[in-house]
């Protein structure tokens, strides 16, 4: 990722650290950002199915925050990001994509629109001097909240009912809303697993405290702090992207070439070409008919993961590879991202990955047949029910 | 429907030129100059005085052409002019087509040297005048930044005719036309006068001094028409009255006293413009004089790419030249100068160094104390005779500001210059005009109040001018176009800015 760590420094903690240490039995931590974030703090399993089953906790602080107010912020976000803003209304949460001047996307995120000309964008890739770039012109705000922000995200079947012993009325928020809950509490129904959860913000300052608020009310619902690695299983079975694996945020790249427009990842629904001019939008007209690749979701043969796979088609030509492939412990079949070149990924059919498998020192290859899948690959409805159950 | 086809937003030589071509093309077009009078910075003048410009050496015949003026016309049928570089001790030198000479005629020991390098420069000149006449090759899409070297290297080798230049001329093009103009000058010429005169008009209207680089390039460029040096008969705004003639001819309607405040847009196309009285003008073609920053301020951020804006915003544009014009008692000869070389184009500019250390103070936001100066003697139409002289380098951003005080100081400081050599000037001073960059921008709009409207580097030349990707002249929205000084080739009473941009919109015209 493009952020540089200065090793002198090493990986510093973050607003959770403390919790998640004490948990932390395997001591496998991670550069997210910078900050040392857990990989996995038990065994991946254990904590997949938490997430699925119970309830999960992850410290999503290391996001990206930026804060932006002003009479213009409308205005200066519809120019940044390819959807409507303006179809965002207060106390909702949009999911956006936003481009450079050739249509290539720069990063992906969240919009939380939390007020009046009052927004907060949540994002992988720092954006500041972008944000700023951006703004100019505008009337417009522009606060770097990455280091004052914290984030929890807690999901999972049982996340409401957690929230509710704890004492946070969440029932009436839907999918996408968000709420001032108290003070120094913002939720919102939004997470990166496909499944019921809540987002949890509040000041970096009252982050410990808001951690053993929420643990106990887990405590007769199976909460588990969860690491990276069981919420990268969900969030492929839900067919999210992560940047820097499944698009390369464009400038990110040093090659020519190695970015994509919101069509190439599947995400035309978020262009809007009939809202006013947005960045890259002159560029997303002509590019929007010929993409030179696709974005797939494929069911693969076999059961082995196939991250990295090349995948040939019928004439076994190589047409593209896997960005992101698991054995999905909950669809209970090998699931995979992929990017396809044209023609073939109009075609998708007849596709296979040619998957390497390595047995105590043998390396072996296997050709898995690929079928195309369009729905998420795991989407329950209880993502959706409100008032949530407690289950 | 739109009653124009097109309209020209600044009616200085280029907007005027662009809107002309575009009526002889048979297009409705409308020209609106915010100010009473066209012809922009070219013609500008306070109370009647001498204008802004005062001499033609860039004039395009190829622009001329192409809106109907012939370069024969009387207006621009005056006796090409010399220049003389004024010397304390009243040994003045006198800069001809044929060769440098002494005031009393006699030869000066580097005129050979001399004409050999002025005669190379302009074949160079020549060169550069055929990319200026055509839009830089490349097509509207954004070229990759790769640095202006690569680009311009490119670009050179393109547009020349190699059989014309021999190969090992051309690599000696390639090789000055980046460097300084201090390193190529004194390997040809020794330090002194005849040296200085090369310098000094290697830095006019630029925030450069002989030593920067690229000043070469600046050099050739102003030698790109032949480096005659005429004064169009009648003032240059004899000139521009021609120009604002042809466009009526042309059919084009010509709008004075219209100030435009806002470029209107719809579904991402020009729709016409609003001006400050609040009036609705359509059209779907814009073709905007102003510099690029202005222009997208009129059109506002929201219509153009956020990589745009931030090229716009960092196009450098710092002012460095002012105008002091010296009102004479009468019309009798200046001291120490023959009546026939009082007529003539005057510089002070002893040496390379003096030109050098005359931009030092600028680079601090200070004037210079011992400027660069260009004088002509010259009869307004009111009878009044005048001193017109360019002083360099006045700083745009002055500390300070440009306060009554500082432009006192300034105008004193030109006539001490100019009375080293022509001692007792000052008594033959009856009124003085100072025109600071700081009122050049607020009467033109012109950034910084800047000759070029964009600084003449390398980094801002050709396919990077006015920046990286707009080198087409088109700019964001369908109908979208820059005509001015900030547009290739660059500014100068030339035309082809105006002219190229005309062409590139007629392709884009149904
Ligand atoms: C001090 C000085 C001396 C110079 N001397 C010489 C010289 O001797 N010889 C030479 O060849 N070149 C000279 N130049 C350079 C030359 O004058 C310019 O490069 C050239 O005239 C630029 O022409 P233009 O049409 O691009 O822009 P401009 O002449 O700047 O024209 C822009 C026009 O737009 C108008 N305008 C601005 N805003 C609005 C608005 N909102 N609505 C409507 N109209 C608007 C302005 O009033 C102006 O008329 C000199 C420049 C300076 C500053």
């Amino acid at each position: 990722m493009s952020i540089f760590t200065d090793p002198k420094l090493g990986l510093i903690p973050g607003p959770f650290h403390k919790k998640l240490e004490e948990q932390n039995r395997a001591q496998n931590w991670y550069d997210w950002a910078g900050y040392a974030g857990p990989g996995v703090l038990d065994s991946v399993e254990f904590e997949y199915f938490a997430l699925r089953n119970q309830a999960s906790l992850f410290d999503i602080s290391p996001m990206h925050k930026y804060r932006l107010t002003g009479p213009d912020t409308t205005a200066m976000l519809n120019r940044l990001v390819t959807r409507d803003v303006r179809k965002i209304s207060v106390g909702r949460v949009g999911y956006a994509v936003w481009c450079d001047e050739e249509g290539m996307i720069i990063d992906d995120g969240t919009l939380f629109h939390l007020g009046d000309n009052d927004w907060r964008l949540c994002c992988q890739e720092q954006m500041l001097t972008w944000l700023l770039d951006a703004a100019w012109g505008f009337d417009v705000s522009v606060v770097d909240e990455t280091h004052s922000v914290a984030g929890l995200s807690l999901q999972g079947p049982t996340s409401y009912a957690v929230l509710e012993a704890a004492g946070l009325d969440v029932s009436k928020l839907k999918p996408f809303d968000l709420a001032q809950i108290e003070h120094s509490l913002m939720i919102s129904r939004t997470g990166f697993t496909g499944d019921l959860g809540y987002e949890l913000w509040c000041d970096w300052d009252k982050a410990e405290a808001l951690w053993d608020r929420i643990w106990k009310g887990g405590t007769h619902q199976g909460l588990r702090a969860i690491g990276y690695e069981a919420v990268n299983l969900a969030r492929i079975e839900a067919g999210f992207l992560t940047a820097g694996v499944d698009f390369q945020p464009v400038h990110a790249t040093e090659r020519l070439h190695r970015g994509q427009t919101p069509f190439e990842l599947g995400l035309g629904r978020l262009v809007d070409f009939n809202k006013g001019h947005f960045n890259g939008r002159r560029e997303l007209l002509s590019k929007r008919e010929n993409p030179r690749s696709l974005l797939l979701r494929f069911d693969v043969e076999g059961f082995k993961p196939s991250e990295g796979s090349l995948i040939y088609n019928r004439r076994k030509k190589e047409v593209g590879h896997i960005t992101s492939g698991i054995w999905s412990p909950t669809a209970k079949r090998s699931i995979a991202l992929a990017h396809v070149r044209m023609p073939d990924a109009g075609r998708s059919s007849g596709l296979k990955a040619e998957i390497y498998t390595l047995q105590e020192g043998k390396w072996r290859t296997r050709m898995a047949r690929l079928t195309p899948v369009t729905k998420a690959f795991f989407a329950p409805p209880r993502a959706r029910a409100t008032p949530p159950a407690r289950t | 429907m739109s009653q124009f086809d097109a309209i020209v937003v600044g009616g200085g030589v280029n907007g005027l030129i662009a809107g002309t071509l575009l009526g002889r093309r048979g297009k409705n077009v409308c020209i609106i100059e915010k100010s009473d009078r066209f012809g922009g910075m070219a013609s500008y003048s306070v109370d009647g005085g001498p204008t802004l410009a005062h001499s033609l050496y860039n004039l395009s015949p190829r622009a001329l052409g192409d809106i109907g003026i012939g370069i024969q016309h009387p207006v621009l049928s005056s006796k090409p002019v010399s220049t003389v570089s004024l010397s304390e001790d009243g040994r003045h030198i006198v800069f001809k087509n044929d060769g440098v000479y002494w005031s009393d005629g006699t030869k000066h020991r580097e005129s050979d040297a001399w004409s050999d390098l002025t005669r190379q420069l302009i074949t160079y000149g020549d060169l550069l005048r055929q990319l200026a006449e055509a839009p830089p090759p490349g097509g509207q899409k954004a070229i990759l930044s790769r640095g202006a070297l690569n680009e311009f290297l490119r670009l050179a080798k393109l547009g020349i005719d190699l059989k014309k230049l021999g190969k090992s001329e051309m690599r000696r093009f390639l090789q000055v036309v980046l460097s300084n103009v201090h390193d190529i000058i004194l390997d040809d010429l020794s330090e002194g006068p005849v040296a200085g005169m090369l310098a000094a008009d290697a830095i006019w209207g630029t925030a450069t001094g002989p030593r920067s680089p690229g000043t070469v390039f600046n050099l050739i460029y102003r030698l790109g028409h032949g480096g005659t040096i005429t004064q169009p008969a009648g003032g240059m705004c004899a000139l521009t009255d021609l120009m604002v003639e042809a466009a009526q001819k042309a059919g084009c309607l010509l709008m004075p006293d219209t100030e435009v405040s806002r470029i209107l847009l719809d579904n991402d196309a020009v729709s016409g413009v609003e001006t400050t009285d609040g009036r609705t003008i359509a059209a779907p073609n814009v073709l905007s004089s102003l510099a690029p920053k202005l222009t997208s301020r009129m059109t506002g951020p929201s219509a153009f790419d956020i990589e745009t804006m931030r090229r716009v915003r960092n196009i450098r544009a710092r002012g460095t030249t002012a105008k002091v014009n010296l009102r004479l008692k009468d019309s009798s000869a200046l001291p120490s100068l023959s009546d026939e070389l009082a007529h003539e184009r005057l510089i002070y500019a002893p040496s390379v160094e003096y030109v050098e250390a005359a931009f030092n103070p600028a680079k601090y936001g200070q004037m210079s104390k011992a400027p660069v100066i260009e004088a002509f003697k010259m009869q307004t139409a009111d009878g009044a005779s005048w001193l017109s002289t360019i002083v360099q380098y006045a700083p745009s951003d002055l500390e300070g500001g440009w306060t009554e005080t500082a432009k006192e100081q300034l105008a004193e400081i030109a006539v001490e210059t100019l009375s080293r050599a022509l001692p007792g000037l000052g008594d033959q001073i009856a009124g003085k005009q100072v025109i600071t960059p700081d009122k050049i921008e607020s009467a033109t709009g012109a950034p910084g109040g800047h000759w070029h409207h964009a600084e003449m580097s390398l980094d801002q030349l050709l396919t990077l001018r006015p920046t990286n990707g707009m080198s087409r002249y088109s700019m964001g929205p369908k109908g979208l176009f820059q005509c001015g000084a900030a547009t290739h080739p660059g500014g100068d009473v030339m035309g082809l800015a105006g002219r190229n941009a005309a062409l590139a919109a007629l392709e884009a015209l149904p």
